[in-house]
């Protein structure tokens, strides 16, 4: 596939800003997707090890990350929306060569989810009460995290095939003949697929360690179960860390010829830095995770070392494409497009901050409190703002629809 | 030489990319509709439960939304990318087209999923927990959010059809490409619908109530509900109809199945009628009856409704001008966008389309029929079946009896101009037009001819 192919396969549209802000949200978007993805495999982890378990403790612990579990998948999802918006628009003729190649996948990656979505209910379903009956119906939770982990591998294969441009003749028409039925996956990476889902591991763990913090801030916190969700928190986050970097490693001693530049990359070197830094936290921190909002402190670490680690997966795929394939993603032909983007960076920087600000600190502040909660007044007044500006925004809606149809 | 940048081709036998594609959108739609009826009902259930002092009916919200709020809400969810994924599977020009025109708009999209997936969760999980002021914000907040989702996507379902203005063509931009009639007409007829499908989603919920006086009251909301927003899509869709460019409606007149037509007067009438049972017998109203009707929604109202509006569009997919088969068919100068029929009137699709086995450039009489089948999938296969199932499979269009030199002149014929309705403007070579020939004569083979000369060629590549 020439550079010359490869552009020919651009959107003659353009794109309505500079190709730049649509990598650096793609980060940002992806990064919060696999925080998403790595919480919902590991609580869903936890949920099958502590739900049939002799263990007060555990049980209890199980119907939490159970809970969490569950609305992990839907925020998983609707994060992994954004990454994917963006990948088309600057990375286009990769992924929908891609996407086609594979194109049952492509489509059974949509019907595995619901089945596994609909699995993790139906575990829900049986269990209303796994703290004192324990659980029942634990297949239904492997095969939802069976079916999860599936599709995690089907995009995992595809995002990996868009790299291979040199091989996509091939596997079109292998021996020259066109083979259009998208029956397969044609190239995936185990380490690198490990690395991403052994990350749930820390992850994990420094939601635990997050989860424990909000705990204590409860009007009766339970010593006995806080102590004891601290070395699980500890052990998830030290063991689970040096499991996902050493199969980091192994991801990088198995890089292909073309890639291999990457292994001993500064930006490599970095997000490695970052992993071990997020894990070696809670052992910096010592007792101090236990006052202030340190106890909060190795999450947000990791949201940054998951960030790190998504712009270096990006380096990764930009040099790849413009060094060896001559796809530079950054001289896509601008067609700027003031009003839009105005329309985007609003709503999420304004009325998505008071909106979201709005909702979770009245979910975060009702489940800290006993009995039926009401908002301070400030707060009452940010909701008043939240559904003035969601009003304000259909009204501009309206408002500008109707001045530029009339025009 | 310029290239034309079209992708590999997905081609299923069976019943068809289209078909699947149609498939997933229409169960999007209903799961979608569903979820912003639900929190529309539930809202109003909030409401009533704040201003009556009913906290009964929190803990109903509470039981029953989870199901029908979280579930169709994440199912909506998930559907919803399913429509990019297999639209980018089917048709990756298309949704490309509509990725770069529209990607801030879908990207404001995204933060309302956001804050949706936060409020859904919030609306069931702390319905016992917030006060009755607290929870009815929340209410308010998902319903106007859920609706604002409708709002961002209504302009770029439009602008598959085409642009909201003509002026777009000239001078481009985003607004021009998302405001105009058939943005808004679209709007109220799916406004108006998901209406229906508050009242109808409501029933599965209120069927459930034990307060007797209640649920009458209820009921009798949702049946007037139900017929005034049925009645108001009907309407709506007249409006939609007239908003559409000339070649939708000829399309309409000369392509859509008889059935069509009083297929869709037959829903209305039997919506109408149900609502009117339950209005005037409210113990009709129940559960399995509600979630027939759902189901009876979805199979005769939104299947034949995505059907016609994907037919009608035809040559097109997006904006009038990127072509069923990919080919961007005509200029955009307002977005610098060239169409590609010159390029390919002046060397044709074996030459200038990127991904072609590099033997089948030149056509020779040893290639001739692999060639022409690429050329089929190429451009046929999206809108025509390559085999005996599927949409419009392409054998139905000839006879046996059609000889392949009969069927390359007709084939140049009728396709190099772009005069025929519906058709796209495929400006076949000599060469490729009697390859493409020769492949069709094959389909009127036994089984399957597309993969089976696939098969065939794979065991001997020399061939």
């Amino acid at each position: 596939m020439t550079p010359d192919m490869l552009h020919a396969l651009r959107d003659p549209a353009g794109v309505p800003s500079h190709p730049l802000v649509f990598l650096v949200l793609g980060v940002l978007t992806f990064a919060l997707h696999m925080a998403a993805v790595n919480v919902m495999l590991g609580t869903g982890a936890l949920t099958l090890r502590g739900a049939f378990s002799p263990s007060a403790h555990w049980r209890r612990l199980a119907v939490a990350m159970l809970t969490t579990s569950k609305i992990a998948v839907s925020v998983a999802i609707v994060l992994g929306v954004a990454p994917l918006l963006f990948v088309q628009v600057v990375y286009d003729p990769f992924w929908y060569t891609s996407n086609v190649l594979s194109a049952w996948w492509v489509m059974g990656f949509i019907a595995l989810l619901i089945a596994g979505y609909i699995a993790l209910y139906v575990f829900y379903w049986k269990n209303h009460d796994i703290e004192t009956e324990g659980a029942k119906g634990g297949v239904w939770l492997v095969l939802s995290l069976a079916l999860l982990l599936a599709v995690g591998f089907i995009v995992h294969s595809l995002t990996n095939q868009m790299l291979f441009p040199e091989n996509w003749m091939g596997w079109y028409a292998p021996q020259g003949v066109v083979k259009p039925d998208g029956h397969s996956l044609h190239y995936w990476n185990l380490p690198r697929f490990g690395f991403f889902i052994a990350l749930s591991a820390p992850v994990t763990g420094a939601w635990l360690y997050a989860y424990r913090r909000y705990l204590q801030a409860t009007a009766q916190p339970d010593a006995t179960y806080l102590a004891w969700l601290l070395p699980l928190a500890k052990k998830l986050m030290l063991v689970g860390g040096v499991v996902a970097v050493l199969l980091g490693v192994v991801w990088m001693s198995t890089l292909p010829e073309k890639m291999a530049w990457f292994a001993l990359s500064p930006m490599a070197l970095i997000a490695l830095l970052a992993l071990l830094g997020t894990v070696a936290l809670p052992l910096i921190l010592k007792d101090r995770i236990n006052q202030g909002l340190w106890g909060y402190a190795v999450f947000g670490m990791g949201a940054v070392a998951l960030i790190v680690v998504g712009a270096a997966r990006e380096v990764l795929r930009y040099v790849t494409l413009a060094g060896t394939h001559g796809y530079d993603a950054l001289d896509y032909r601008i067609n700027m497009d003031w009003y839009s983007t105005a329309l985007f960076f609003t709503t999420f920087g304004v009325l998505g901050s008071v909106v979201l600000g709005y909702l979770l600190t009245v979910a975060w502040q009702a489940g800290q409190t006993q009995g039926t909660y009401s908002p301070s007044p400030a707060l009452n007044r940010l909701g008043n703002l939240a559904i003035g500006l969601l009003g304000l925004w259909i009204v501009t809606y309206f408002g500008v629809g109707f001045f530029v149809w009339s025009r | 030489m310029d290239m034309i940048g079209l992708y590999p081709t997905w081609f299923e036998p069976g019943v068809g990319s289209g078909w699947i594609v149609g498939l997933i959108a229409t169960i999007h739609v209903l799961f979608s509709h569903t979820s912003v009826g639900a929190a529309i009902f539930f809202a109003y259930l909030a409401n009533y439960a704040h201003h009556n002092q009913r906290p009964d009916l929190l803990d109903f919200i509470r039981r029953y939304g989870l199901f029908l709020l979280v579930f169709s809400y994440v199912l909506g969810s998930i559907t919803g990318p399913g429509i990019w994924y297999s639209t980018t599977v089917a048709s990756p020009r298309g949704i490309s087209a509509l990725i770069h025109n529209f990607v801030w708009m879908w990207a404001t999209e995204w933060v309302f999923f956001v804050i949706e997936v936060v409020g859904v969760y919030m609306l069931v999980y702390l319905a016992n927990k917030l006060d009755g002021k607290t929870y009815l914000k929340l209410s308010f907040i998902f319903g106007l959010t859920s609706y604002t989702t409708m709002l961002a996507i209504i302009g770029i379902l439009s602008f598959m059809m085409w642009p909201g203005k003509q002026a777009w063509y000239a001078q481009g931009g985003f607004l021009n490409a998302f405001y105009g009639p058939n943005t808004f007409a679209q709007l109220g007829m799916r406004t108006a619908f998901m209406f229906t499908m508050t009242a109808v989603v409501g029933g599965i919920v209120a069927a459930r109530f034990e307060d007797a006086a209640f649920k009458k009251e209820v009921a009798s909301k949702l049946a007037w509900l139900g017929i005034g927003s049925a009645v108001a899509g009907a309407a709506m869709f007249q409006w939609y109809l007239s908003t559409l460019p000339e070649t939708a409606a000829l399309v309409m007149q000369n392509r859509l199945p008889g059935w069509f037509k009083p297929g869709v007067l037959g829903i209305l009438a039997g919506t109408v009628a149900y609502f009117a049972m339950t209005l005037v017998q409210p113990r009709t109203l129940v559960s399995g009856g509600a979630a027939v009707m759902t189901v009876a929604m979805l199979v005769f109202g939104l299947w034949p409704e995505e059907v016609a509006r994907e037919s009608m569009r035809k040559p097109w997919v997006a904006g009038q001008y990127v072509y069923s088969n990919q080919v961007i068919g005509r200029d955009v100068p307002g977005m610098g966008i060239k169409s590609e029929i010159p390029l390919l009137e002046a060397h044709g699709f074996m030459k200038t389309q990127v991904f072609m086995p590099e033997h089948l450039r030149t056509i020779t009489d040893g290639n001739r029929l692999e060639a022409g089948r690429v050329l089929a999938l190429t451009t046929c296969s999206n809108c025509h079946s390559l085999s005996n199932t599927g949409i419009r499979p392409l054998k139905n269009y000839f006879t046996p009896e059609n000889t392949v030199n009969d069927t390359a002149a007709y084939l140049q014929a009728a396709l190099s101009t772009g005069n025929t309705l519906y058709m796209p403007q495929i400006p076949l070579k000599d060469d490729e037009a009697l390859a493409l020939a020769t492949f069709i004569a094959t389909l009127q083979g036994p089984v399957n001819p597309a993969m089976a000369v696939a098969q065939t060629l794979k065991k001997d590549p020399a061939q």
